[in-house]
């Protein structure tokens, strides 16, 4: 006589693993919603963002529930799906991880920056609405790091490795996407004179 | 050689003015509106995230793949003190298709063995459990219906199949076989009870 003997399942049933999964993950969503658009701009944009990350998410249940910190692995998920999807938009590879400038490592470097005029930065002056029209105009990548770092305050350290990228590479960026936003914010405090 | 020297008072001045303007960069920056996701839509996303997963882990047959090696372990031995119930399904030979009911105490798991008795090897044959009512496969809770093909040898084989009594009432336990466009079906039906007095 042949005995055939059905065991427990060693893994969850999918049932479980989908609450399990969205036991992990629902408090994050908000968040990760929320950096999504700021990076995309647009409320579809960032839907798909986030729609996409949990779709890539789930079949890494194992690895989830092992995490002391699941939100930056997220992240940078999240980051990454982002960079292709930028990346595919554009047909052509976008320059997210071009080279820091000389003497990036430098901290210093700020000390020379002419777009940082003391007297044109007035808070006052920023108004929500010149924020964003200038937000609106600056680049992804300026935003995703001035979205997480100034925005999300995630440390150098931490964003270097959600964007796997020198420290180095990164403080360039960063330092690039202020200066970049403060044009803009200079753009929008004197807009072109509309023609009559 | 380069000697680092003392920041002059202008280049400090600077470097306040700088560090301060990025502060208020940054709080300009953090009043930027951001939208909360639509309720609908995190419920949406969850449902097509797990269903997909599902979808693409679950084609109807041979899905429970990870599970034939399991079932396939043949030990060419008879079920020990386990076993509670014998049912036959015979696939080439009249069958029993009214056995005795089962009584079993609430939360209590039970080995509940079919006994296929096939007159030749098949090789091929789809097994198709359901648990309804009352009782669940134990280790199977959320899926009511499982199925996968295995090969069965000549004489008898002993599927034994752990159900566990999750409520009181009645439940029913249903195994199909079916191989080269014949079928066989034989269903139990528990009782679950509060105590165990009335177990049979």
């Amino acid at each position: 006589m042949e005995l055939m003997v059905l065991q427990k399942r060693a893994r969850p049933s999918h049932a479980n693993a989908a609450a399990e999964f969205d036991h992990l993950l629902r408090d994050h969503v908000p968040a990760l919603y929320r950096a999504a658009y700021r990076w995309t701009g647009a409320v579809d944009r960032a839907e798909d963002l986030v729609q996409e990350l949990l779709v890539r998410l789930y079949p890494k249940l194992d690895e989830l529930r092992e995490l002391d910190r699941i939100r930056p692995w997220a992240l940078r998920v999240m980051y990454r799906i982002f960079v292709d999807q930028v990346r595919r938009e554009r047909s052509s590879p976008v320059q997210f991880g071009t080279d820091p400038v000389e003497g990036a490592e430098d901290e210093g470097q700020e000390l020379i920056d002419p777009a940082a005029g003391p007297a044109e930065l007035v808070e006052q002056e920023f108004t929500q609405e010149r924020v964003m029209a200038a937000w609106e105009r600056l680049g992804e990548e300026h935003r995703v790091v001035l979205s997480m770092h100034d925005i999300e305050d995630y440390s150098l350290p931490e964003l270097a490795q959600i964007m796997d990228v020198p420290l180095g590479t990164l403080k360039s960026r960063l330092h690039r996407a202020r200066a970049r936003l403060r044009e803009l914010l200079a753009t929008e405090r004197n807009p072109p004179l509309a023609r009559v | 050689m380069y000697e680092a020297s003392a920041p002059r008072r202008h280049d400090l001045t600077f470097r306040h003015t700088v560090d301060r303007d990025s502060e208020i960069l940054r709080r300009a920056l953090k009043r930027i509106p951001a939208p909360e996701p639509r309720p609908e839509f995190i419920d949406r996303a969850f449902a097509k995230a797990t269903g997909q997963a599902q979808a693409a882990a679950q084609p109807r047959r041979g899905a429970l793949s990870h599970l034939v090696s399991r079932w396939e372990t043949w030990t060419g031995a008879l079920v020990g003190a386990a076993v509670a119930v014998v049912l036959t399904l015979f696939l080439l030979r009249p069958a029993d298709l009214n056995p005795a009911d089962i009584t079993l105490a609430l939360n209590e798991t039970r080995a509940i063995d079919v006994l296929i008795d096939s007159e030749r090897a098949l090789d091929d044959a789809t097994i198709r459990i359901v648990a309804t009512g009352s009782v669940a496969l134990d280790g199977f809770e959320s899926d009511r219906e499982i199925d996968w093909q295995t090969h069965l040898a000549p004489g008898n084989n002993v599927l034994s199949l752990p159900v566990v009594a999750r409520s009181t009432g009645t439940g029913q336990l249903v195994a199909v076989i079916e191989h080269g466009g014949r079928t066989r079906r034989v269903t139990v039906t528990l009782n679950v009870l509060e105590s165990e007095s009335s177990r049979t």
